[in-house]
């Protein structure tokens, strides 16, 4: 795709304004707030992260195939719960984790099957399940409560020889997209995304990219239920009712574009590392109350339009020569 | 200028850590001194009832002493539970002597509260409960709404009729608690039918629109119970069966209050009670808490009920001014919106408020804090204010009704 | 069943682009069949309650449906061009806000009330469209953003609820009758007319149609392609304060967050109705049928009595549902 990228350019993964802005952010969190950078402001920052970094993960899979995915948020509902009631019994820790990341890739392959093979559209097929998803949790667990392993509260907000585990998850995730859209798939991916009529036309198999990225994307979602189970040590079965906004808003903040085919997993990490920045940052220059969701909505829109310039100037840029 | 003072704020918190982790610690630590850092941590916003709680809660902070001795700060965290505990993380960095939570979730928040607690900091909630043993709830969830306003319903009902069942949010302690208190009341009269019942989300819009849809289905219906949402489920019944109204249970809009004692619409079968948890919760909270670090009340226990307010028809009373004062209640229809909540004042507890404190947020003017009687210490439910807890044997009945017997 | 089967195959026929004299009727039969499930919803239910069907709960039914059904108006538009509108809830609370604030209690202040709130919305509406149509901003984000701002401004301005009651006049609209049917059911009709008549039967309309379809050749043959998505937006916000304001009349009183459950069901009730979410297909009445699907499904629901789980279950599964029977056609093409 892109040819020999400058350094910079490379760094937030095509989304080098996010990377500057989050760079910016950071710099103003930690110069009114001392204690950011101490290892556990660092250590809180990541965990406060991660959840939404899985979830964006699983998000831009989908999105670069040009589709949408609602259902996100109710896979972390349906997870949640399952942690809160499964974990201290029969099925353990590990058990746990595998019957969790079934579910995602169950719901994954419902909502691949409707829309990669049957051709239905994501937004509202992923709306419907969204809904189901809410319901099943519902049902699973009425009221808040149930309880998490102690094991897996500990194995996932603890730290691995000084490092956080969250920290290590985010570059497992960085590596493993590096990884995966080298594949043949991931070419595909890209390529559906930009234009599903030529890939056809061009013989790739596009029902199957798409599914393979609902699958992955079901699965991510699972593993953010797990890991916000631990965060929270308990389940509630609406508490990931307002997630689903900050997922696509990481997603376009990080300079993925919602229509396909642009941006990846490495910028949507960036556009989590903003928001999640954000909270911290608008709380330690002292903005307050109301303003803060002016300031959120502010910096949003200010995010993904420095993004936009970065590919019209690269654009500019290509032309002129020419 | 300001982070030295944060950087002092956090020595102070570390070497209060220090000290707590020595020694047991007390439920509640006094450590009188004349500055305090006070959060309001708000969570869901853009309702009356979070708005006056809020503003109560701010108008208090801003009246005299309190005025001088608090930095207060609000901060909203929204509906995601993420955000409250990063907020939280924050409220403790910047070394916060006191916070007030509008908690997202019971369980979600005990482990950033325990940190907070940790560094000696107060933390208080008001109406939602958190089930982590350091912090103290004030709520009125443990004071038997459910049960009480069910069995009201049923002894004007004479234990017959069909019922309407306006539960609050799906998924949440405070409509599981209700729900199976008013439930298990209802069941015990089997000429009690409940006919439909629906999630109203404690909203009025919402509420209504549904009553409208079951009593076209239902026609006949007789009763309406509900936790919030009372006056549209009112409004729904005047408009689509205007000649015969029914009997309710409720919140405390200022429309619904008026509604219930008003001699025209009693004639027409309109029998109601007031009562729900009130945003002056909130400033209950606010006054207990700021007592509690300023050493002059110590308290024993985790848990604090907040009286559940109880206005049957004959208790309402008009208010001439814009505050309660001996003992009104309630204000006339052009003082104040249908949906005003009287709740969000206490003439009691929180004489200092008056209408333009809880609507605006500014203290009243020339008033000044009044120290708050003793506190009621709640009872335990598991799961909503504590976790190894037994709750009392009959925390499904009420305690402020008497029941009738079953007719046959 | 014959005819489904013959439009298919004329369907295929007709590849991507479809024959020019029958961009109508393709369209249209999502919303036929919407209606007939509708019809058969509420038909079962007659089974099961026999005071259901009555005349008065169809008017419930229609009553509670009139925000969904203006709201969805103006997402459909949006989604037509396709983008997609996300401030709608917010842009409802805000214009039952403004009405509630400024007419507080009495009719004397609605002549300037009723501007000030539509003129508002549709400002929201266009700040939207400015930002999506000039600085190309992606409309989810765009919204999504708009919405949380206003929201903040408005929690700043109000702290979130109406202190005063809306006008009486309002009030008096939404529980009033003429000639024995409801008023708003009037105005459910007068607006569903004039919606089909502006989406599908002026030019502007079509101008859309051909946007959303191909947004480059749209610009190639020269149409105002800024213009119109602004338009459109501004329009979009323009419905939502509608809704918002009738939503404020008919609860008497106003707060900033009662649109925020209505969001999701606008963009369900224009998919349902057959639209395409990628934009340049679907027709008002497909939205209409959608909208007054969803509420009475609702209601449905309502009348069951079940846990708010099997609520949510039932209702997503449905909306799935409903899909797979609409497109069955075009799951002929793979």
């Amino acid at each position: 795709m892109a040819k020999a990228s400058p350094w910079y350019r490379r760094l937030g993964g095509g989304a080098t304004p996010a990377m500057l802005l989050l760079i910016l952010m950071l710099g103003i969190y930690a110069v009114y707030e001392p204690s950011a950078l101490t290892s556990f402001g660092i250590s809180n920052l990541l965990n406060n992260a991660i959840v939404l970094a899985l979830a964006a993960t699983g998000l831009t899979i989908v999105v670069l195939t040009g589709e949408f995915d609602l259902s996100g948020a109710g896979v972390v509902a349906i997870c949640n719960v399952m942690a809160a009631t499964l974990s201290m019994g029969a099925p353990g820790s590990m058990g746990t984790l595998g019957l969790v990341l079934l579910v995602g890739l169950l719901v994954g392959a419902i909502n691949a099957y409707l829309i990669a093979i049957l051709g239905l559209q994501s937004l509202a097929v992923t709306i419907g399940s969204l809904i189901v998803c809410q319901g099943i949790a519902l049902v699973l667990l009425p009221a808040p409560g149930g309880e998490v392993a102690e094991a897996i509260i500990s194995g996932v907000t603890g730290d691995l020889f000084g490092i956080p585990i969250a920290g290590i998850m985010f570059v497992a995730l960085a590596l493993a997209w590096t990884f995966l859209k080298n594949t043949r798939w991931g070419i595909a991916v890209y390529a559906v995304g930009a234009d599903p009529v030529a890939s056809r036309l061009s013989g790739l198999n596009v029902p199957t990219t798409k599914f393979i990225a609902f699958v992955l994307a079901g699965l991510c979602y699972g593993a953010a239920g797990f890991v916000y189970s631990a965060e929270i040590g308990s389940g509630d079965p609406r508490i990931s009712d307002s997630f689903l906004l900050y997922m696509f808003a990481a997603v376009a903040i990080g300079g993925t574009s919602l229509m396909g085919g642009r941006g990846g997993v490495r910028g949507s990490l960036v556009g989590v590392g903003i928001l999640t920045v954000m909270q911290k940052m608008l709380f330690a220059i002292g903005v307050a109350e109301f303003y803060t969701n002016i300031f959120n909505g502010l910096i949003m829109i200010a995010a993904i339009f420095f993004g936009q310039l970065s590919p019209l100037v690269a654009r500019i840029a290509r032309r002129r020569p020419a | 200028m300001e982070s030295k003072r944060i950087s002092r704020g956090i020595a102070k918190a570390a070497a209060a850590a220090l000290v707590s982790s020595m020694c047991v610690v007390p439920l509640s630590q006094a450590k009188a001194k004349d500055h305090y850092k006070v959060f309001l941590n708000m969570s869901y916003s853009g309702n009356s009832w979070q708005a006056a709680a809020a503003n109560g809660i701010k108008a208090l902070a801003a009246t005299p002493p309190y005025d001088k001795m608090i930095e207060f700060k609000t901060v909203i965290s929204g509906t995601d539970v993420q955000r409250q505990i990063s907020d939280l993380q924050s409220m403790i960095a910047a070394g916060a002597d006191a916070i007030l939570i509008m908690p997202l979730s019971p369980t979600a928040l005990n482990r950033v509260v325990k940190q907070a607690c940790d560094k000696g900091i107060a933390v208080f909630t008001y109406d939602a409960t958190v089930t982590q043993p350091c912090a103290h709830n004030v709520s009125s969830i443990t004071a038997r709404y459910g049960a009480n306003t069910a069995q009201w319903m049923v002894n004007q009902m004479g234990g017959k009729g069909e019922v309407v069942f306006n539960h609050g949010v799906a998924g949440t302690t405070v409509t599981k608690t209700y729900d199976e208190q008013a439930y298990g009341v209802f069941k015990k009269y089997p000429g009690i039918k409940i006919v439909g019942d629906f999630y109203g989300n404690w909203n009025d819009a919402t509420s209504q629109e549904e009553v409208a849809k079951i009593l076209a289905a239902h026609p006949n219906i007789d009763g309406i119970w509900s936790v919030d949402g009372s006056y549209g489920s009112l409004q729904a019944v005047i408009n689509g069966r205007p000649a015969r109204l029914v009997t309710m249970a409720g919140q405390s809009n200022n429309g619904y209050r008026l509604a219930i004692a008003d001699p025209a619409m009693q004639a027409k079968g309109l029998k109601g009670v007031s009562s729900s948890s009130g945003p002056s919760v909130g400033g209950y909270a606010f006054k207990l808490m700021m007592e509690v670090v300023t050493g002059k009340k110590k308290l024993e226990q985790q848990n604090v009920e907040f009286p559940l307010p109880w206005v049957e028809p004959k208790d309402v009373k008009v208010c001439p001014g814009d505050a309660f004062v001996d003992g009104c209640n309630t204000f006339p229809a052009d003082k104040v919106s249908a949906l005003f909540l009287d709740t969000s004042l206490d003439g009691k507890l929180l004489p200092e408020l008056s209408i333009d404190a809880v609507q605006t947020g500014n203290p009243k003017a020339g008033a000044k804090m009044e120290e708050l009687p003793p506190v009621k210490y709640a009872d335990t439910l598991p799961g909503v204010n504590c976790t190894d807890c037994t709750p009392p044997a009959d925390w499904l009945e009420p305690n402020l009704v008497k029941p009738i017997p079953v007719p046959n | 069943m014959q005819n489904k089967q013959t439009a298919a195959i004329g369907e295929t026929a007709g590849h991507e682009k479809p024959v020019r004299r029958q961009w109508l009727r393709p369209d249209a039969r999502p919303a036929a069949l919407v209606l007939l499930a509708t019809v058969a919803l509420i038909v079962s239910m007659k089974l099961v309650n026999s005071d259901f069907g009555s005349l008065n709960q169809l008017t419930a039914i229609l009553i509670t449906s009139i925000f969904l059904v203006v709201a969805s108006f103006g997402q459909g538009l949006v989604i037509l061009t396709g983008g997609i509108d996300l401030s709608i809830g917010v842009v409802m609370g805000i214009g039952g806000m403004i009405i509630a604030g400024m007419t507080r209690g009495s009719d004397d202040m609605l002549v300037y009330a009723l501007p000030t709130a539509l003129v508002c919305c549709a400002g929201i509406g266009v700040i939207n469209g400015t930002g999506v149509a000039v600085a190309k901003l992606p409309p989810f984000i765009m919204t999504l953003s708009s919405g949380t701002t206003f929201f903040g401004i408005g929690l700043a301005l109000t702290a979130g609820s109406s202190q005063q009651p809306v006008a009486p006049a309002l009030q008096k609209f939404m529980s009033g009758s003429w000639l024995g049917l409801p008023l708003p059911v009037w105005f459910l009709i007068v607006f569903a007319v004039l919606a089909t008549l502006v989406q599908n039967g002026t030019a502007g309309g079509r101008k859309l149609y051909a946007m959303g379809s191909s947004p480059g050749a749209a610009r190639v043959l020269g149409l105002p392609t800024t213009m119109l998505t602004i338009a459109v937006y501004g329009a979009s916000g323009l419905c939502a304060g509608i809704a918002g304001i009738l939503l404020a009349g008919y609860s008497s009183s106003a707060t900033l967050d009662m649109g925020n459950a209505l969001l999701m069901p606008t963009i369900a009730a224009v998919v349902i109705g057959g639209a395409r979410v990628t934009g340049g297909a679907g027709i008002y009445l497909g939205t209409l049928a959608g909208a007054l699907f969803l509420s009475t499904l609702s209601t449905v629901i309502t009348i069951l009595s079940l846990s708010q789980g099997l609520r949510s279950i039932i209702q997503g599964g449905i909306i799935i549902g409903a899909l797979l029977l609409q497109s069955s056609r075009s799951a002929q093409r793979h």
